[in-house]
């Protein structure tokens, strides 16, 4: 896990890909027509040892060789909802939940929507 | 990529076809063992060739495991439909999409059961959907009813503009008797020996 990191005159701050992936679980679990994140076996397994970061384990935080940031996260949403509609609204809200909280800006922000349930 | 594919695969099929010809060989008798005793010695003889040996055997680990890699990786890639926006791609699991239709069978009180499966070609989406039917219905009007409905769904949710084909195999019509019937078997609890009386 790498971490995002600024200078100022006191120091460093590191911010860690946790809680960029935590920022953007929020962020997109507040558009209306997101049920969740969705689960995998490891996030059962690490559920088991940690709640807390289990379900951020599917939430992957890549950074390329330049410094750019991109992020990927299952999701799924619930029926009856337009799926790209609903996955454009929860890019554009990661992203301003992010550069409002980190100022992080993001290359790309990948939904993958992974299933349809009543919500 | 694809040439060392074809390369890998070639070589693991050579090394298994003279493995495979070996054994028949020995149990031919055509390969008697005190050749095979001669040709290990001899290979045990000189540290050189013991070396090669060696290296030969990692060499078939190395690719046994890339190959055992190659064919997992091409069943375990998740197919899904993919589409760019300004922040980034949104990727469709094929699985939602038949989620999405699966929830289409309380849409339609005619259908007791609906099993999607969903393929993208380069042409667009390949639906195949096995229904189970509820009661004796116009077949044709219901299955033509169903076709409509799941195109819209699709279209609507998923906003696609390509072609979408939609097969329907009807696997099964449980008739009203028969379900009157198991509702009537299960209303009333069995009474053992409720047949017999005294004389």
């Amino acid at each position: 896990m790498h971490r995002e990191e600024s200078h100022n005159d006191l120091g460093a701050i590191r911010i860690h890909d946790n809680v960029i992936a935590s920022i953007a679980a929020v962020a997109a679990a507040e558009i209306e027509g997101v049920k969740g994140i969705e689960k995998n076996l490891k996030t059962g397994i690490l559920e088991l040892i940690d709640k807390k970061t289990a379900n951020l384990s599917v939430i992957k935080v890549e950074k390329d060789k330049h410094g750019d940031i991109s992020i990927s996260i299952p999701l799924i949403i619930k029926y009856g909802y337009n799926v790209p509609e609903v996955a454009s609204k929860a890019q554009e809200n990661i992203k301003i939940a992010l550069e409002k909280m980190t100022n992080i800006s993001l290359k790309d922000i990948n939904i993958n929507v992974r299933a349809i349930e009543r919500g | 990529m694809r040439f060392f594919t074809a390369l890998i695969i070639r070589f693991y099929s050579a090394v298994l076809i003279l493995f495979g010809l070996a054994t028949i060989l020995l149990s031919l008798n055509l390969l008697p063992a005190a050749t095979i005793s001669e040709a290990s010695n001899y290979l045990l003889s000189n540290i050189n060739l013991r070396i090669i040996v060696g290296l030969s055997g990692l060499l078939l680990i190395i690719v046994s495991l890339s190959l055992a890699q190659l064919v997992l990786g091409r069943f375990q890639r998740e197919k899904t439909i993919a589409f760019s926006t300004a922040s980034g791609q949104v990727t469709i699991a094929l699985s939602a999409v038949e989620d999405l239709i699966r929830k289409l069978s309380g849409v339609i009180p005619e259908i007791k059961e609906l099993r999607p499966d969903v393929i993208a070609t380069k042409k667009g989406l390949s639906v195949d959907l096995r229904v189970v039917l509820k009661t004796e219905a116009n077949i044709p009007d219901l299955t033509s009813r169903l076709q409509d409905i799941t195109r819209a769904k699709i279209q609507e949710v998923l906003g696609l503009e390509e072609q979408i084909i939609i097969r329907i195999h009807v696997a099964k019509i449980i008739s009203s008797e028969d379900k009157d019937r198991k509702h009537t078997d299960k209303s009333i609890p069995a009474v053992p020996f409720s047949g017999y009386s005294r004389t």
